[in-house]
């Protein structure tokens, strides 16, 4: 029998860079998280973390940092690449009943790393496609002009999606960017890849993002508000590009696997909160019209609405998402902090105030939303 | 704890210079292989979990994406494992749990490493921390060679016994690879030869270290029911474990070896094995280095504390000996490192269900598999047997 | 960038590398050689993948099944590059884009240039999705992907 899976406590770095080393800075987060639920390292039964070496610029990363993330003479294991798959695998992990309790770490230091575009040609065919220059930022811009195309979604509405998310961001400590901007400062800034403008586009931020995990009954010992996993799902789409339609995607497979585990039938009843990862402003539309969350082509309509605005009936991003905060690899994970302190009320000035009982954590990597993870969280 | 879980399949590549093939289709190769062993189709797979050792050894950020088509795993569910030289370990740890855990019913493990398109001993010393200790090592050999000679001070083995044994351990395995169909290295060498041969970093010589091969291994992991329905014979996973010790090379002891004996320790308790000595009917070590194994048979309590020399020597590790090792010529004989650790665990499942052809153990029944990585930090084992 | 207030450690990390195409590239790289674009048939979709593939990624067959498609083709989506990143293969600004080469069943991704980009109105007028575009091929070709110098509005 397997027992349901709980998440105690969550603990993250602010996005602007530390003045501590990625290995004091990952001690101290995951220390935070072990102390917010009142445990020593005696008590972590297993450590999951989440990098990608090609972002640490440290080859078998996982190895330097192991000490930081209370693993010593533990068994742990690492995710290279979305953070969470972390979560998934150390969920898995407790659901067998061979671990009562799980850390879970997401890695990233964009003040770090080189540019993000400049790592995302090296997920390219060599051959074909890394001496042309295919990187993330490029692919999110054809993607961007065929969504604008096929349903009539306008730059403004796609520009809109960056007015709320920085907007939001103001009420977000941990935030990288935020400001109040209109819709012509989004439009009028930088065209960095036609049709994409520079602040639509995610910057590149530190996020250290710890979750602590429990078996169901030592969840309930932990903590007074506990959060429950409900369903995961993933799933990743074919390699080459220009084999498959951009607007197409393994997204939807991914939210129907979560959903169907989730046991939910109607997202659009059922889904209280969504955070969503964005790291192109379109892109919160096209994955929400994905997750079911609205119609097909209704992206446009749905941030017209202002239902996802904070005080909307579908929030989506209130922390201010990916726009405002993009550790590349610990962002997925980043997402499902903020989950959880919604769901938990514990999310401060960004407080969502709508009973919520279900939310939605979404994360992304590779070329136009290439593998996507989608985690079902409740109370 | 969880639900039974099986292997039911499992195929590599020929291993070795593969210039003649992308990495993709490296990979595809072992894929195949793994689907026609078990006869099921990728239709059939919930989950597939993939890895290698540092993206830096290919020059591929994400593996996954570039890789995917290849190993079947387009609209599928993926994890992506990676913990340096034990990744492939780690990689059937995380198809293990994912259908114990009973999230998938079938699981589709790929570990996979094109080591000779890099430059693997530049890519390996950046794997220490930029700041300082990438400095002192050179490479992996020079932290072995540290463990060695600290392990033969503490227990006062002469010099020369050491010697002969690793010497007689490289021996034994690539006798081994000669049988083996998928190996890299294969020729027949001498004692005298290894001793003789150039030294790379004091005491080891170049015929005590692994190459660096291209390869790939696949293994299909199953639930009990499914295992049960497809109906080919399976090798049960009796034993999962994994421990990773400090970062700093100089922080923990490396002869009493911590994450090594605890690993064991706990894959014993799970697989109800009381004295590995004479339970076990044969071990599949993760050896990039002669010497090294003969410490990790002691850590592992086959052999006692400063015995395992004498024990090799009276040829207790051979293939007809009591416990015979690495039968399939080992990590020595082929290194594709974020496959090794997987090719441990699929010799191990071939030996228990008697697919291993002329490398077959007679009579095997339990098998210990193995894999280690880090600097110096982490092993993980697999224990599978040809019972539920 | 703000400057950290304690020491940071700058380092580039370069490694070498030599990728082995296979078979199935290297004739498709050297097709190219020669002006012409291979792709491979799978004969269960009948689907004709470029560049060519030695597998169908959605059948996981084997296909060997050459067939030259054409060097022209129609832009499916296109982007205006005007940001730097590393090894990028031209200053910006410059255009890339999928097109679909006629006779096969997928997009190939190249640049699409030869006409003036500083105007990015005119660009988009120069630009539709469907402009038909054809290969115009480098003068000295070495087997790699630039061989095609880039796709040109017709």
């Amino acid at each position: 029998m397997t027992t349901r899976v709980g998440i105690v406590e969550v603990a993250q770095s602010v996005g602007s860079e530390s003045k501590d080393n990625l290995y004091e800075e990952i001690y101290k987060i995951s220390k935070e998280v072990l102390d917010k639920a009142g445990l020593s390292i005696r008590d972590v039964d297993t450590a999951v973390s989440a990098s990608s070496d090609i972002f640490t610029g440290i080859s078998c990363a996982n190895a330097y940092y192991w000490d930081s993330t209370a693993a010593f003479l533990k068994n742990g294991s690492r995710q290279d690449g979305e953070s969470l798959f972390s979560f998934y695998y150390a969920a898995m992990r407790i659901m067998t009943g061979h671990y009562n309790t799980a850390l879970v770490v997401g890695i990233c230091r964009g003040s770090e790393h080189p540019e993000t575009d400049s790592l995302t040609t090296l997920f390219g065919d060599p051959f074909s496609q890394r001496p042309l220059g295919l990187c993330e930022t490029v692919v999110a811009a054809f993607q961007m002009r065929l969504y604008m195309e096929r349903y009539g979604i306008t730059e403004e509405q796609c520009a809109k999606v960056a007015v709320k998310n920085l907007g939001n961001a103001l009420r977000n400590p941990y935030a990288h960017r935020k400001r109040r901007y209109t819709v012509e400062d989004i439009l009028n800034s930088q065209r960095i890849a036609d049709p994409l403008t520079a602040k639509q586009c995610a910057p590149k931020s530190d996020g250290i993002v710890a979750v602590l995990l429990a078996s169901e009954e030592k969840t309930k010992r932990l903590t007074k508000k506990p959060v429950w996993f409900k369903g995961f799902g993933c799933s990743m789409d074919t390699f080459s590009i220009g084999d498959k339609d951009l607007l197409g995607g393994s997204l939807r497979d991914a939210a129907s696997r979560a959903y169907k585990k989730a046991d939910i039938s109607d997202p659009k009843k059922e889904i209280d909160l969504a955070e969503v990862c964005e790291p192109y402003a379109f892109q919160e539309l096209l994955w929400c019209e994905h997750l079911g969350l609205c119609d097909e082509g209704e992206g446009g309509k749905l941030i017209d609405s202002g239902r996802t605005q904070i005080d909307g009936d579908i929030p989506v991003n209130p922390s201010g998402g990916v726009l405002a905060n993009n550790p590349y690899i610990s962002r997925g994970l980043q997402r499902l902090v903020e989950v959880v302190l919604q769901l938990k009320g514990q999310a401060g000035e960004r407080q969502v105030e709508n009973k919520m009982k279900t939310a939605i954590a979404h994360g992304t990597t590779g070329f136009a939303g290439h593998c996507h993870a989608v985690a079902i969280l409740g109370v | 704890m969880g639900r039974p879980v099986a292997i039911i399949g499992t195929g590599q590549t020929k291993h070795g210079n593969r210039r003649d093939v992308s990495y993709p289709e490296l990979v595809r190769e072992a894929v195949k292989a793994a689907f026609e062993d078990s006869g099921i189709t990728p239709k059939d797979i919930d989950g597939v979990v993939s890895g290698t050792m540092p993206s830096m050894m290919e020059g591929i950020g994400m593996t996954q994406f570039y890789l995917g088509d290849a190993m079947a795993a387009v609209g599928k569910p993926i994890l992506k494992t990676e913990t340096c030289g034990s990744t492939g370990m780690s990689i059937a740890h995380t198809a293990y749990y994912w259908v114990c855990s009973g999230e998938a019913d079938m699981v589709l493990a790929v570990g996979h490493e094109k080591m000779r398109e890099g430059e693997s001993q530049a890519v390996m010393s950046s794997c220490f921390d930029p700041f300082y200790q990438k400095y002192f090592t050179s490479g992996a050999p020079g932290i072995f060679a540290m463990q060695c000679q600290d392990w033969a001070t503490r227990y006062n083995i002469p010099e020369e016994k050491v010697r002969d044994a690793a010497a007689l351990l490289s021996v034994i395995n690539r006798d081994n690879a000669l049988d083996n169909p998928y190996a890299h290295i294969k020729r027949k060498v001498t004692v005298e030869d290894v001793k003789k041969s150039p030294i790379i970093s004091y005491p080891i010589r170049l015929l005590d270290v692994c190459p660096n091969s291209d390869g790939t291994c696949a293994v299909i992991f199953a639930s009990e029911e499914k295992a049960k329905k497809i109906g080919t014979k399976a090798a049960w996973v009796k034993g999962v474990a994994y421990r990773g010790e400090e970062y700093n090379f100089g922080d923990g002891d490396k002869v009493e070896w911590q994450s090594a004996i605890q690993c064991a320790k706990q894959a014993y308790e799970q697989a109800g094995i009381t004295h590995p000595r004479k339970e076990l009917d044969l071990v599949e070590i993760y050896n990039p280095f002669t010497f090294q194994e003969l410490l990790i048979f002691e850590c592992f309590g086959f052999s006692e504390r400063g015995k395992a020399c004498d024990d090799i020597l009276n040829g207790f590790y051979n293939r007809d000996g009591e416990l015979p090792c690495d039968r399939s010529g080992g990590v020595l004989c082929t290194n594709p490192i974020g496959a090794a650790g997987l090719i441990r665990v699929a010799e191990a499942a071939m030996q228990v269900t008697g697919k291993a052809q002329d490398r077959q153990v007679e009579g095997a029944r339990l098998a210990l598999s193995h894999a280690l990585g880090g600097v110096m930090q982490f092993n993980g084992l697999m224990i599978l047997g040809s019972e539920l | 960038m703000s400057k950290k207030e304690y020491k940071t450690f700058d380092f580039e990390l370069s490694l070498p590398y030599r990728l082995a195409y296979g078979p199935t590239w290297t004739r498709f790289f050297e097709g190219l050689q020669e002006e012409k674009i291979f792709g491979t048939k799978c004969h269960q979709c009948n689907r004709v993948l470029v560049p060519a593939r030695s597998f169908c990624p959605q059948c996981f067959v084997d296909i060997d099944d050459w067939v030259q498609v054409s060097n022209e083709g129609t832009l499916v989506t296109w982007a205006l590059i005007s940001f730097e990143f590393y090894n990028q293969p031209k200053k910006p600004p410059y255009a890339a884009g999928l097109i679909k080469l006629d006779g096969a069943d997928v997009s190939m991704f190249h640049l699409v240039d030869g006409f003036d980009m500083n105007d990015l109105d005119k660009v988009k007028e120069t630009l539709p999705i469907g402009r038909r575009v054809k290969a115009v091929w480098s003068e000295e070709k070495k087997g790699h992907i630039l061989d095609i110098k880039y796709f040109q509005p017709i």
